[in-house]
């Protein structure tokens, strides 16, 4: 596979995925560690941001049911471990996004390439969100779907096993007949640059000091792979300045997730 | 799903508390140790006594005693009890007021003081900043609009200690530290009230629906979020588990490590905090109260109190594997690392891992199996005893109880699937390869190795000679049966080796190579048992199968004598006189054996050499009078004959003259007689009976070879003699005269020479042995002007050196001691070391002998 590191951990909402499958390699119990860094993806419903989850960590495009609340990911990425927390875009879930965002070192805003709502939402709906998130939080704007818009996108990562039944992999130059039909492609590149330097504007960050929308905006598709894996190494490497200066400064007074052992104390305090 | 996480337990029955009078309910509980407290919505509190047992058939019950029951006098609803059991104080809140009574009589404790009016509802801290234990942190919902306070409750008062405003009116409290959490009308929010700092969570609607707020740990909370979930959030307003998934009718939420569990109009839900997953529901109709008291979890509907007993972890875990969900188990227990004493966790999670490391084995994961049963430390002998046989009858082994697995073998798992059987015992081949020199197999090598040893020979695998070949510890008396049984004879015979049974390990090879037993392993196994028996320090076993190796192939066999290594060591030294003698019956081996002492090893024996000598002109004698076809062969031999009388002194030459006396065989006995320095008779039979002059020419050479000059000379005179030689005149003698002289004219003595030859004899053809011979004489006469030149000039050298250290006089008196002996001087006679010191002639003669560097040292000179 490409990604240099294995997943470790797969934590998901029981609801998040329908057919899980229990049983994962090596169970490793770093399920207890505590993360080092926080990437959130947000987006509408139904653009795409669980599949992607899948798709980078899992290898594979498998059935997804709408997200309830939430679900994350531990990634171990050379010595740290970053969660990666897929959101849920329904409506009703929406409040839970800030709580999600806050000391996100990195967010992924995702739309649907075949749909142009989905990239307004962004604006609308999800932007405020991420006021929670670290001061120094990297954006990324992913168009997801790519495989239906774009040929290109339909030819699957080399070294991914296949996931769908579909014939994936056909070169472009040579669409196969039994490739899918396309569809009207309603939100373009140069659209997502747009947004994301409204972005930079509502975060008053200067553009310039901040990272240039070519790098952050991506196209993907988690149906074949298309630059998903880019994608999140990309920001992984961007991210690891932001951890390192968390670890040089030492101070976040995180709560070790073993210390809900503290339940069993006594109600009276310290005497029993 | 369906973990059995918890059971349903009654703990207060209806009739216990309200009998059948219909419009009673439960308001509240508290529970403290075995002190129950129930409220009830006509202003009583009861206090049951809740003793544990166990039935007879093994459940666990409750029998709930009722010890009192206290009417407030308010006909209000009891809304909430909290006990403080340190200050034997129970905090009741009814009609809107906190008042605090006695845990025991449930008497009010000094009217005034103790009494908080206004109240909401309320909250005690459990982790409170302040250590005082005699007194009890309250955080208190004020019915005056959007405030929230602290309060001190003390043995027999109450204090304020802070009050904090909140942006909207809360609805339910929980506290922790400094860190209130409170739901408020269209959100949640962490306040601390020592600063003032706030954190919005995220909205909820409190009006549309109850909110819940449930401290699980330190700075850590679990809330009730839109579309039923449950969310996890702490004191920084960050989410570090991912929300589980309640249903949207939730009333209330409890923890009880690792779970969650959760209350709705129909079920009770248990989701596992570890992976958020449901484990468990269990169906409760009229749930009221769901609350965790100090880890045990309450459970109340309106008319009766249940308690929801977890099921010991053990068990737990025992039913997750039993449904194979491998994964969960080992989550499970790894979340209880801390709950559980060290060493008890450590034989548990170990027996866990095996337990799911077999699961995974008995699915053909092997990878994950391996991976459990390293990190489990199974004793491989559990794994080994699957497999029908393996294990030595000898094994002090017995599986483990209760058993590990559910299998009685390999064919009980694999259900007669062939092919399964193969797999896994591919899989014990790598299993065991790997372990066998790890820690693993300590205690157990020779099971470990004998099971693998039997695994590679059913498998026919390779690296059974390797395991034989190497330390290990297989045991014989359980491998040889097992070897047979696969026609192993080859790897039965290493065995038997490695057990120092080289007897028993020849018999056997003997008998594949014989033919009487079937093993292809080793197509050139005769060879080998040749090799071995050449390395075998038992010369017993060396006698015994020598014969054997011998009449198979004399060629080969013989190697068992010649590859030998000598040594002087006694054990392993073969007298080769023995085996000579031994050898006599096998015409080949002998002359082999011979040619390895006389040629290879040089021994410089006349007995060998003389032995090697007649038996190569034996060989050579028998062959001479056969067909012309074996002409080549003839050649040989009798080059090899040739070369040995040339090559060796040792042999006795009269014996062989003698045997050669009547027979053709010229050039060997001119070689005889050259070795016994008749030269006339040998270049006589070379030149007269032979006529091959070339070979004549190179007997002088090879006669005279590391002779002196004088000597060469005298045979190649001898030679030309024979040439000349008036008796037998003829053409051809002359011309290999002439030829002789011309071509080694630097071996005569050219007057000599000329003073023989006959008049007539042109100079034409004596040109080139003329020429050469003056050419030597003039050569050999400058050379010598050279070096009488030479010498000349060393001379004059030397004197010059003499001249020079001879220097002044050198005084000698009877006062002046030598510097030698420190005796004076008797006689002038003395010696001058360099530098002119005199010393006694005797003196410098001693160190002179003595010192290793004698020529500088003297220095003679006459002195007056
Ligand atoms: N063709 C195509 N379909 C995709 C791709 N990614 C997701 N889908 C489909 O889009 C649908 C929604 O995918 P999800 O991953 O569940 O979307 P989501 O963003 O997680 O949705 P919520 O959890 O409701 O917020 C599913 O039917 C997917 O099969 C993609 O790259 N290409
Ligand atoms: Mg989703």
């Amino acid at each position: 596979m490409k990604g240099k590191f294995d997943i470790d951990v797969l934590v998901a909402s029981p609801s998040t995925i329908t057919n899980r499958r229990v049983q994962r390699a090596m169970p490793d119990y770093a399920k207890m560690k505590k993360p080092d860094v926080k990437l959130v993806v947000l987006g509408d419903l139904n653009v795409g941001k669980t599949s992607l989850l899948h798709r980078y960590t899992e290898r594979k495009f498998k059935d997804t049911i709408s997200t309830v609340g939430g679900a994350f990911f531990l990634k171990q990425w050379g010595p740290y471990n970053i969660s990666i927390w897929d959101t849920a875009g329904r409506e009703q879930f929406h409040g839970l996004g800030s709580l999600y965002c806050r000391g996100a070192a990195a967010v992924i805003l995702t739309y649907d390439v075949t749909n142009w709502q989905s990239l307004a939402e962004l604006e609308d709906r999800f932007l405020y969100l991420t006021d929670t998130a670290n001061s120094d939080c990297i954006f990324a704007i992913v168009g997801n779907k790519a495989d239906l818009t774009d040929p290109r996108a339909l030819v699957a990562e080399p070294e991914e096993e296949e996931g769908g039944d579909e014939k994936e992999g056909v070169p472009w130059a040579n669409p196969s007949p039994t490739a899918p039909p396309m569809f009207r492609k309603q939100v373009f590149r140069e659209d997502a640059v747009a947004l994301y330097s409204r972005i930079l504007r509502y975060k008053l960050l200067d553009e310039a000091a901040s990272m240039p929308a070519e790098r952050m905006c991506f196209e993907t598709s988690a149906k074949t792979g298309y630059n998903v894996d880019l994608l999140f190494e990309t920001l992984f490497d961007m991210v690891l300045p932001s951890i390192l200066r968390k670890k040089s400064q030492n101070e976040s007074p995180t709560v070790d997730l073993e210390e809900c052992l503290e339940v069993n104390r006594t109600k009276d305090g310290c005497c029993t | 799903m369906s973990v059995k996480a918890f059971e349903l337990v009654p703990a207060v029955e209806r009739d216990l508390l309200m009998g059948d009078k219909a419009r009673i309910n439960i308001e509240c509980i508290e529970c403290c140790g075995k002190h129950l407290y129930v409220g009830t919505n006509d202003c009583f509190i009861h206090h049951f006594l809740l003793e544990e047992h166990t039935t007879p058939k093994g459940k666990l019950a409750f029998s709930a005693q009722k010890l009192l029951h206290k009417y407030l006098g308010l006909k209000k609803p009891v809304n909430e009890l909290k006990a403080a059991s340190a200050l034997e104080r129970l905090i009741v809140l009814c009609d809107n007021t906190v008042t605090v009574v006695d845990m025991v009589n449930l008497e009010a404790v000094s009217s005034g003081g103790a009494r908080i009016k206004g109240v909401v509802s309320f909250c005690v801290n459990e982790n409170p900043v302040t250590g005082d234990p005699f007194c009890v942190e309250l955080g208190v919902i004020a019915a005056k609009r959007r405030t929230v306070q602290i309060y001190m409750v003390y043995e027999d008062r109450v204090q304020l200690v802070k009050e904090v405003s909140t942006p909207e009116q809360p609805c339910a409290v929980c506290l922790d530290g400094y860190f209130l959490c409170l739901a408020l009308s269209t959100q949640y929010m962490i306040l601390n009230y020592n600063t003032g700092a706030s954190q919005d969570l995220f909205p909820y609607d409190s009006e549309e629906k109850k909110p819940i707020v449930k401290r699980i740990g330190r700075e850590e909370f679990l809330l009730a979020a839109p579309g039923g979930l449950g969310m996890f959030a702490t004191a920084e307003g960050v989410s570090q588990r991912a929300p589980v998934n309640w249903s949207e009718s939730v009333i209330g939420a409890a923890v009880c490590f690792p779970y969650v569990v959760a209350l709705d109009e129909g079920f009770v839900t248990v989701h596992s905090m570890l992976d958020q997953q449901l484990k468990q529901t269990l169906s409760f109709r009229d749930g009221n109260i769901l609350q965790d008291f100090e880890g045990k979890v309450v459970l109340a509907s309106t008319k009766a109190v249940y308690v929801l007993v977890p099921l010991p972890l053990e068990r737990q875990i025992q039913d997750l594997l039993a449904g194979r969900r491998v994964e969960e188990a080992l989550t499970l227990a790894e979340g209880a690392r801390r709950n559980i004493p060290k060493d008890k966790f450590q034989i548990m999670h170990r027996r866990i891992l095996q337990q799911a490391g077999f699961i995974q084995f008995g699915q053909l994961q092997f990878l994950e199996a391996k991976e459990h049963f390293r990190k489990g430390q199974l004793d491989v002998r559990e794994l080994i005893s699957l497999y029908p046989l393996l294990l030595p009858s000898s094994s002090s082994f017995t599986r483990c109880h209760p058993p590990l697995h559910e299998f009685a073998d390999l064919n009980h798992l694999a259900q007669g699937d062939q092919e399964k059987v193969q797999r896994c015992k591919l899989f014990l081949i790598s299993y065991l390869r790997e372990v066998r020199s790890t820690e693993v197999a300590n205690g157990c090598r020779e099971d470990v190795d004998t099971a693998l040893l039997k695994l590679y020979a059913e498998a026919n695998h390779e690296s059974l000679l390797d395991l034989l070949a190497s330390e290990n510890a297989c045991l014989l008396a359980d491998s040889a049966p097992w070897l047979e049984k696969h026609h192993k004879y080859f790897a039965l015979g290493l065995l038997y080796r490695y057990h120092s049974q080289d007897d028993a390990a020849l018999q056997l090879w003997v008998r594949v190579v014989n033919g009487d037993l079937q093993d292809s392993t080793r197509s050139d196994l005769y060879e080998y048992i040749v090799d071995f028996l050449s390395f075998c320090p038992n010369l017993d076993l060396v006698w015994k199968y020598a014969e054997w190796a011998l009449q198979k192939d004399q060629k080969v066999g013989v190697q068992i004598f010649t590859r030998r290594a000598v040594s002087d060591d006694q054990a392993g030294h073969l007298n080769p006189d023995t085996v000579i003698e031994y050898l006599l019956k096998y015409q080949q081996a002998i002359v082999l054996y011979l040619e390895h002492l006389v040629l290879d090893r040089r021994v410089q024996k006349e007995k060998f050499h003389t032995h090697l000598a007649v038996v190569y002109l034996d060989k050579v004698l028998g062959l001479l009078p056969q067909s012309p076809t074996t002409t080549q062969q003839v050649t040989e031999a009798r080059e090899q004959l040739q070369n040995l009388l040339k090559e060796s002194n040792l042999y006795r030459v009269q014996l062989l003259l003698d045997k050669l006396q009547d027979t053709e065989l010229l050039l060997e006995r001119a070689t005889l007689h050259g070795k016994l320095e008749e030269h006339d008779k040998a270049l006589h039979i070379l030149v007269h009976q032979l006529k091959d002059f070339p070979v004549a020419e190179g007997y002088c050479m090879w006669a005279s070879a590391s002779r002196d000059q004088d000597y060469q000379q005298r045979l190649f005179h001898l030679l030309l003699g024979v040439y000349l030689d008036s008796d037998a005149p003829g053409d051809e003698h002359t011309m290999a005269a002439v030829d002789l002289l011309n071509r080694h004219a630097g071996m005569f003595d050219a007057t000599h020479v000329l003073r023989l030859l006959p008049e007539g004899w042109s100079l034409q053809l004596l040109r080139p042995f003329l020429s050469g011979a003056l050419r030597g004489a003039m050569h050999a006469r400058r050379t010598s002007q050279v070096a009488l030149g030479l010498a000349g000039a060393e001379n004059l050298l030397l004197k010059h050196d003499r001249l020079k250290y001879r220097g002044g006089p050198v005084f000698v008196s009877e006062k002046k001691g030598c510097q030698l002996c420190h005796n004076t001087f008797t006689e002038p006679d003395c010696v001058c070391l360099p530098g002119g010191v005199p010393v006694h002639t005797h003196c410098a003669a001693q160190r002179a002998r003595d010192s290793p560097r004698k020529r500088q040292s003297t220095n003679p000179s006459n002195h007056t």
